[in-house]
């Protein structure tokens, strides 16, 4: 386990995957159930008159909480996906360690997901949008360094001397 | 009439009020507050009106009483309805608000409303909610002008206080009766009875309305202790405000991730979102390296 393991994620075939875009939530809360489940019909989230830091909020009600959200486009040149275990079901639990078995198709796409506090409003502090950021620091991290960027950097050390 | 239109002529006269709670008891549906007043110098009129505690009077008998005082314009009213949805969130907060302290604010509220409409209150009587001098304590300490009369069973000893128990009775039924439900599955109907929790129609309705991942539709006060054997039948689910009360002894931090997905403990400090080893900027965003999925 400590190196990772090996396996295949299929972001394309399998004909068209379903639009999500506006149904995937991220619950405050960790509830025990895996698989198909009627959200729509219990699930009714509705917007409020509020907003914060420029977050549109959203409130819902989950197992008697209330619940306050709010929906965010994930970042230009992203997008997301809901995966599944080519075969989930048929293997043994043994298999799921194997490499080669780890294979994952697409079920479904989004472009945005709401998420959801108890108790608290959304605020640009949340972690889960502060996680954001990661891809602007990566991005950074990985582009090309110029000659004219690495001179302006050695100045700026210089002056700081 | 309506209090609506603003203060009445008599509202400068020393007025008397009434205050009664329909729904407290119920597992499901709103919990209305009403209150009824009226000029002090109109009290004995009102004890020839037939008013009675609401709940020895049958349906009938309190909308036509209701229609009554409605008509009437030495009289004034309102109500607060509590939606199941607010008394479950409250009731279910990471600070927990309890019936009592909810059924105090609402009474609070409604005495505010009156009193910021100009109705000059001199003295307002209501049923007890918890200890009665301390609620009377209390309500005085907000409103030293008003003298409060708390007692047990100020619904059938007060004709201001039956009045408004029929003001929230009857806007109590006439919610439930015109209740729609904000889940749309399929076969769910409205019969829940009385919803008091020892009612067969009501438990009948539970069973047949509950979901295994949602609980119950929101007309239900997932807050009640009723709820609980079947809550204890669904899909777990765990709250961080819960996990937090649990372990409130020591003062571990425990995560939400501890319950979840969770990768092997081993190097758990320098691959955990918050271990020790990590960056600060993946620990204040609370990112972790998934090397295993």
């Amino acid at each position: 386990m400590e190196n990772g393991s090996h396996g295949s994620i299929n972001l394309g075939g399998g004909g068209e995957a379903a639009d999500m875009s506006g149904k995937v939530h991220l619950l405050p809360c960790s509830v025990k159930f895996d698989g198909a489940c009627s959200v729509s019909q219990y699930f009714r989230p509705k917007p409020t008159e509020l907003e914060v830091e420029g977050l549109r909020v959203d409130e819902a009600h989950f197992r008697g909480r209330k619940l306050q959200g709010t929906s965010i486009a994930l970042p230009q040149g992203f997008s997301g996906f809901v995966l599944q275990k080519k075969g989930l079901g048929k293997r043994k639990a043994s298999d799921m360690f194997e490499g080669s078995e780890n294979c994952w198709e697409t079920n479904a796409k989004f472009r945005n997901i709401t998420y959801w506090k108890h108790d608290s409003l959304p605020s640009q502090h949340d972690t889960f949008l502060r996680s954001f950021h990661w891809l602007a620091v990566a991005k950074a991290m990985y582009l090309p360094v110029e000659a004219e960027e690495l001179v302006a950097a050695s100045i700026a050390l210089d002056k700081m001397k | 009439m309506v209090s609506e239109a603003g203060a009445p002529k008599w509202a400068t006269q020393p007025c008397i009020m009434g205050i009664d709670e329909a729904g407290r008891g119920p597992v499901l549906g709103p919990m209305v507050y009403g209150c009824l007043y009226c000029p002090r110098s109109y009290q004995k009129t009102l004890a020839s009106l037939n008013f009675a505690d609401s709940k020895t009077l049958k349906e009938e008998k309190r909308e036509e009483l209701f229609e009554n005082l409605k008509a009437d314009e030495s009289i004034g009213w309102d109500v607060d309805v509590i939606d199941p949805r607010e008394l479950s969130a409250k009731m279910l907060k990471k600070n927990k608000i309890n019936l009592n302290e909810i059924s105090h604010e609402s009474a609070i509220g409604l005495i505010k409303k009156v009193l910021n409409m100009g109705v000059l209150l001199t003295e307002v009587y209501l049923d007890t909610v918890g200890d009665a001098e301390k609620y009377r304590i209390k309500l005085s300490e907000r409103f030293p002008a008003v003298k409060f009369v708390v007692s047990k069973k100020a619904d059938s000893l007060y004709p201001v206080v039956s009045g408004a128990s029929i003001v929230a009775k009857v806007t109590r039924d006439r919610a439930l009766r015109e209740w729609v439900l904000d889940e749309t599955a399929e076969n769910m109907h409205r019969n829940f009875g009385s919803g008091y929790p020892g009612d067969p129609e009501t438990k009948a309705w539970l069973q047949r309305h509950k979901h295994s991942v949602f609980g119950f539709p929101t007309l239900v006060r997932f807050s009640w202790g009723t709820c609980t054997p079947y809550i204890k039948e669904l899909v777990e689910v765990l709250w961080e405000s819960d996990i937090d009360e649990d372990s409130s002894c020591g003062k571990q931090q425990l995560k939400l991730s501890n319950f979840g997905v969770t990768t092997s403990k081993r190097k758990s400090e320098e691959i955990e979102s918050t271990g020790k080893g990590r960056c600060k900027f993946f620990q204040a965003r609370k990112l972790q390296q998934l090397t295993h999925f």
